[in-house]
């Protein structure tokens, strides 16, 4: 008989508890490592910068490309965060659709929260998708789309958060408030998330714990807005002439220090890219 | 957070209620299941200071069932019981907010002269007929939890285990829920399930999730503790509560159903581990 079950109804606790445990592992993990990792292109404008860092060029170049350093980059990539951000989004948007938010009779803040949730969530699988498909996928033919190439990782994020413009026009205001929009309410999805899943997996009973667990999550969820919000200014500012100086001095580098005698040849290659 | 009670009306700062007034009250009737609604109105004369609430004035107008418009109608039709907000039975949307319609005093809700108050019945439940609705997926939801102590049986039993009073006292408050429905009618993940096929699977609710913590938690009554876990644990269980958290602010009993969710979220958590590496 438990057989003749649906699927979702058949193993729909374990279903339900992998959809909130994704959310926090490894999904919120990363958005925390990805957002740090974003900001520091602002070290420059905030005179933390030093020599070596390049207004913080150097050093969003060095995390990137520790990241392309990783051994299976891609098995990490499908099976660390697109399979896990897949699934939370099917599920969530199912779940979601079992839900009929009625914020215009009890208007209470918390269930703003709960209707922003699903909203915040339905926005963040649209930004994800446009995110990723353009900037790792290359999808480059999606309205307003630039690729990424990791040897000039500054720079080719500058120009994609431009609307793939080096200038600041029309583009670069659309996909400007794509990406403001998008990244804010993935960290309120994220801050609000780990709140409730605090509760889901019964960590905060009483009230009293819940509240407190709320400050911690809110603190977390304007520090990580914070860091969004600094890095889109760093990039949408960064200068991208001086971006590119430091990033082609970096590809020589690395190219004489792999194989000082095919030096000029592959310096003519990665030049002849731009 | 909004207060509850200053929805629509409460003293406008104007001190107390005015002393002859007239408040109108717009209903929305049905005639029966599944019958088109439509809204009537009614004028009922409050005098200030003389207790007046909804089932006074829903009896001064079944009296004289005439419309604002000069209309004879049908009385319109309405549960209740004690009248002291401990049955339920009487519960409506007043004003767009669930609440016991017997509590709901004319004076604090509609103090000036010609106050509307908006009388509807629960979205989330078959309506019988006007303000009356079946709350029978309640009682069938208890019945699901299986929300009794089981000590069936002529033979004696002995003494009881012993039930201590820090348990009793967690307890005590959810023992006092009367299954009005305020928390389902609130609750923007229970939604109507005509069909009682569709109940088992339907998200049961914070009034079950609530009694399923009163009863796990006494001596006698976690003998059941499993099953119940196992209830919550399906399709429609405690998994299914999106976190919204208006059960709390509406229960009318201050029954602390958010900390009853999240402590059977826990046990639910235990409960699947356990099994996950005992098996069957």
């Amino acid at each position: 008989m438990a057989s003749k079950e649906p699927f979702m109804q058949r193993h729909h606790f374990l279903l339900r508890r992998l959809h909130s445990f994704t959310g926090v592992f490894p999904i919120g993990v990363f958005l925390i490592v990805h957002l740090t990792t974003n900001a520091s292109i602002v070290w420059g404008r905030l005179g933390v910068a030093t020599e070596k860092s390049h207004g913080g060029v150097a050093t969003f170049q060095h995390e990137v490309e520790f990241i392309h350093s990783l051994p299976a980059l891609l098995l990490i990539e499908i099976f660390g965060l697109w399979l896990p951000i897949a699934f939370h989004s099917i599920l969530g948007v199912y779940y979601a659709t079992t839900g009929k938010s009625n914020i215009k009779h009890y208007r209470y803040q918390d269930n703003w929260r709960y209707t922003m949730q699903r909203i915040s969530g339905y926005i963040g699988v649209l930004f994800i998708f446009y995110h990723v498909a353009t900037l790792r996928w290359g999808w480059t033919w999606l309205p307003f789309a630039s690729g990424f190439n990791f040897r000039e990782a500054s720079s080719t994020t500058a120009i994609a958060l431009r609307g793939g413009s080096e200038e600041i026009g029309f583009g670069a205001v659309v996909i400007g408030l794509f990406y403001l929009v998008g990244v804010l309410m993935l960290v309120f999805h994220f801050a609000n998330g780990l709140w409730t899943a605090a509760i889901t997996w019964g960590v905060t009973i009483t009230e009293q714990a819940q509240r407190r667990w709320g400050y911690v999550c809110a603190g977390l969820g304007f520090g990580l807005a914070g860091l969004a919000l600094a890095a889109l200014v760093g990039f949408v500012t960064l200068d991208i002439d001086e971006a590119r100086e430091y990033e082609r001095a970096r590809i020589i580098e690395l190219e004489s220090a792999a194989a000082p005698d095919q030096q000029a040849g592959q310096l003519e290659n990665a030049l002849a890219r731009h | 957070m909004v207060s509850p009670a200053s929805h629509n009306g409460s003293n406008n700062g104007s001190g107390a209620p005015a002393r002859s007034r007239t408040v109108r009250f717009r209903i929305q009737r049905c005639e029966g299941p599944a019958k088109p609604s439509r809204w009537e109105e009614f004028d009922v004369p409050v005098e200030a200071g003389a207790g007046a609430n909804v089932i006074s004035c829903l009896q001064l107008i079944a009296a004289n069932p005439v419309t604002v418009d000069g209309k004879r109608t049908t009385p319109v039709v309405w549960d209740s019981g004690c009248l002291e907000e401990v049955c339920g039975s009487c519960t409506m949307v007043i004003n767009g907010r669930v609440r016991q319609s017997c509590s709901c005093l004319i004076d604090n809700d509609a103090p000036n002269d010609g106050d509307v108050v908006t009388l509807q019945p629960m979205s989330k439940f078959p309506v019988v007929r006007d303000l009356w609705v079946d709350r029978a997926r309640m009682f069938d939801s208890l019945r699901k939890i299986k929300a009794w102590v089981p000590i069936d049986g002529l033979h004696d039993q002995g003494a009881g285990p012993r039930e201590r009073p820090k348990t009793q006292q967690t307890r005590y408050v959810h023992s006092t829920c009367m299954s009005c429905g305020c928390c389902l009618e609130a609750c923007p993940q229970y939604k109507l399930e005509e069909d009682p096929d569709d109940w088992d699977t339907a998200f049961i609710g914070a009034a079950a999730i609530g009694q399923v913590r009163l009863f796990n938690k006494h001596e006698t009554g976690a003998e059941l503790a499993g099953e119940r876990l196992d209830a919550l644990m399906g399709p429609g269980g405690v998994t299914d509560c999106g976190n919204a958290q208006n059960c709390v602010k509406v229960c009318p009993k201050e029954i602390p159903l958010t900390e009853a969710i999240a402590d059977m979220g826990r046990a639910v958590a235990l409960h699947g581990l356990k099994k996950f590496f005992r098996g069957k």
